[in-house]
């Protein structure tokens, strides 16, 4: 079996089979490529996992990307990531479009209805964990606290909030080095 | 409107730090600007629970899908996917140099602290819009609550936080609830 087949392979059924993304598929392909065809160890995976998660962009594409360029050079990357990509792809156009047809009246409606309320439910549960994560000090809350009000009242838009934040970073990051000098 | 989708998501990619919840910000934000409904975008966020794969993968494709049909879902899911294939390849070529940036550590750390915020928000306009009938915040003359939706809302919060009762299943049930009460 060539690598490039593996590689795709390993990651259209690790994209098929997780849900909501993320680093939740990385069970499965640990299990195909490093202990089943050991084409990777399984440190140089985690590491790569750890790392795509400080890139932008999709964490899981990331990923794939780096495991398959590490395994089988730039072949291997568009293997990989187009075995991470599809499935969501197609299952989601698919989806959407029945999704689109669903009449809008009836109990139809009132379940669309039912299902939009859990939408904020689980967002919520998302954002108590991370901020338990990663609100550790004053600073960081009042970070967090600007952004969210700054949002809620239309006043800044996320992609501008998302700069401001870079440029915090940089500014702190900065004035650190200057300390340490 | 493909190219407005390519560049729409091309950012969303580029300021994507941290994955897909970060993402729901930036694509509610972009979401309002093409003139769709807050109704639509609480859809995405089930689709998205109910489907496989990515996060941003699911909602590049619903977006495009939904805007563009078939093309758009297909221009929208590429242009997400740019930033990893642009930055994996640099990264393999100045490894040493990037992996030891402070710079690059700090930015991230703020970003982090910022999309919590973020997803706060998104998550509070979703309360005000599936539950209180609102949009956004100026619309607060409208408001009124609809007691199903608010209760369907809080019991998944807790049986997901409490329980750690499986999304899919909350989400399916909830399915179930909205259409038994149009008989109701």
């Amino acid at each position: 079996m060539s690598k490039n087949w593996l590689l795709f392979k390993t990651y259209l059924l690790a994209g098929s089979l997780t849900f909501s993304g993320g680093m939740a598929m990385l069970p499965l392909v640990e299990r195909e490529l490093c202990m089943k065809h050991a084409v990777i160890s399984r440190a140089t995976l985690l590491e790569y996992s750890t790392l795509a998660q400080t890139f932008p962009g999709v964490i899981a594409l990331t990923n794939a990307c780096f495991v398959g360029r590490k395994i089988n050079g730039r072949r291997g990357m568009l293997a990989a990531g187009l075995g991470a990509v599809l499935p969501a792809y197609v299952l989601m156009s698919a989806a959407t479009i029945l999704y689109q047809v669903l009449p809008n009246s009836g109990p139809v409606m009132t379940a669309l209805a039912g299902i939009r309320a859990t939408s904020a439910s689980f967002l919520f549960v998302a954002a108590f964990d991370l901020a338990r994560h990663n609100l550790t000090d004053r600073y960081s809350w009042l970070l967090a606290i600007a952004a969210f009000s700054l949002t809620i009242t239309n006043l800044v838009g996320a992609p501008l909030l998302i700069l401001g934040a870079l440029a915090c970073g940089l500014l702190q990051a900065g004035r650190q080095q200057q300390e340490a000098k | 409107m493909l190219t407005r989708l390519w560049w729409t998501f091309l950012k969303i990619g580029w300021l994507g730090f941290g994955g897909g919840y970060a993402m729901l910000s930036l694509l509610l934000n972009e979401m309002r600007q093409l003139g769709l409904s807050m109704a639509q975008y609480a859809d995405l966020n089930a689709l998205d629970l109910l489907i496989p794969g990515p996060i941003a993968i699911n909602s590049a494709t619903y977006l495009g899908q939904i805007t563009a049909g078939f093309p758009g879902a297909l221009v929208a899911t590429l242009a997400v996917c740019v930033p990893s294939m642009v930055l994996v390849p640099l990264f393999m070529r100045r490894e040493a140099l990037i992996r030891r940036n402070p710079y690059l550590a700090q930015m991230l750390t703020a970003v982090k602290k910022v999309s919590v915020g973020l997803i706060f928000a998104v998550a509070f306009s979703l309360l005000l819009s599936t539950t209180m009938g609102i949009d956004d915040l100026s619309q607060w003359r409208q408001f009124h609550i609809e007691p199903l939706n608010l209760l369907i809302m809080a019991a998944a919060l807790w049986l997901n936080a409490r329980y750690k009762i499986n999304p899919i299943w909350l989400t399916l049930g909830a399915g179930v609830v909205g259409w038994l009460s149009f008989y109701w």
